[in-house]
């Protein structure tokens, strides 16, 4: 018996690659108690409150560790930055309209900010030498995403945000799971 | 193990140089195309070309249709019209934050009610250009116009994201001529 899949993703994400296992270990034994005792559903509940009740302490100590700081250097060097930098470019483009124009986008200029994301989250991913490090530079790529297009001038379509802030963490994923299977 | 980091390392620095250099170059090239900087658009308005000719020439009229155009200024209130005529037309520039950007326009055709160019350009000297008002009557109160500019960039960076920004001209040029079409015919049929 397995607890929620994405549960135990935000788990080794947020947990130091030194706390991941154990956390990860720990929880596990009770869930499986809990299923044991209480069924599957109750099992689930109390891991995913447990999840998301520890993931900021977690989250502290992987901070205090230093190693919270490469990810979010990469989410930033890697997602954010390019993002911006695009949205930069974008901007500049539609300044130099001589007769000026809005916050739109053409689909083009849309497209190649998620293809610029997934190859700099993909190499962001290639460089993680362990899963809890894939996970959090995911998580770390995603929220990137999210911070860029918070700061972004234009006017962002709903489909294009939802697009970037799932492309990041699953194309740097890919790229780490298919370097392990190499 | 290092030389597998190393290896990596080379294979994204050849991602990324491939990811700036390719549309650098294309960018150059099509740069250099014969219609570089020139955007058209073609509208079929059902008015007379006199009805249409006002909505090109009244500066509040402008107002209505040029999206983003908050305010005319006549620099010589002695010649409003005509060859040689000057006006400012002040931009809101949305994608600098907002800022006002004034482009200065010189008639340099004017001939009512078929044809005007004005000769355009920045006051901070981004760029200068052409912008050209062909009416044809099409008869039985039809008029066809046809909207060509042509802007060149002082900014070599400017230069290089011409065929970027060209496009994007175009689109905006047609928005505009499309609301062109619906406020003339709006008044048009009210008459």
């Amino acid at each position: 018996m397995r607890p929620p899949a994405w549960a135990q993703f935000v788990l080794w994400a947020v947990a130091g690659e030194n706390q991941a296992e154990f956390v990860a270990g720990d929880l596990h034994e009770e869930f499986l108690l809990l299923c044991a005792a209480e069924g599957r559903p109750a099992g689930s509940r109390w891991y995913v409150r447990q999840v998301l009740r520890s993931a900021t302490t977690l989250l502290g100590l992987r901070f205090r560790s230093g190693e919270a700081a490469h990810l979010v250097a990469a989410a930033l060097v890697a997602v954010a930055m390019p993002l911006l930098l695009l949205d930069g470019l974008w901007s500049f483009v539609y300044s130099h309209i001589p007769l000026k124009d809005g916050l739109d986008r053409a689909p083009g200029f849309w497209a190649a900010n998620v293809v610029c994301v997934c190859v700099c989250a993909a190499v962001c991913g290639s460089l993680a030498h362990s899963f809890a490090r894939a996970a959090g530079v995911a998580l770390a790529a995603a929220a990137g995403a999210a911070c860029a297009l918070w700061w972004s001038p234009a006017a962002v379509p709903w489909v294009y945000a939802g697009l970037v802030i799932l492309a990041a963490p699953a194309s740097s994923l890919a790229v780490f799971a298919w370097r392990r299977s190499r | 193990v290092e030389e597998i980091a190393m290896k990596w390392v080379k294979r994204i620095a050849i991602v990324i140089a491939v990811l700036l250099i390719v549309p650098a170059v294309t960018l150059l090239i099509l740069g250099h195309r014969a219609n570089a900087g020139l955007a058209q658009t073609t509208v079929e308005i059902n008015a007379s070309p006199d009805q249409v000719w006002t909505w090109l020439d009244d500066g509040d009229k402008l107002k209505q249709w040029v999206s983003w155009m908050v305010d005319v200024k006549y620099p010589d209130p002695q010649k409003t019209h005509g060859l040689g005529a000057k006006r400012v037309w002040t931009m809101k520039d949305e994608n600098n934050g907002g800022a006002l950007m004034r482009i200065a326009a010189t008639f340099t055709e004017y001939a009512p009610p078929s044809l005007m160019t004005v000769q355009i350009g920045d006051t901070e000297g981004l760029f200068t250009g052409e912008a050209s008002y062909h009416l044809v009557d099409l008869g039985s109160g039809r008029t066809r116009v046809e909207v060509r500019e042509r802007a060149h960039y002082s900014e070599w960076f400017a230069n290089l994201m011409e065929p970027l920004i060209t496009p994007q001209a175009e689109k905006k040029m047609a928005m505009d001529a499309a609301r062109l079409k619906q406020l003339v015919e709006t008044k048009a049929e009210a008459r």
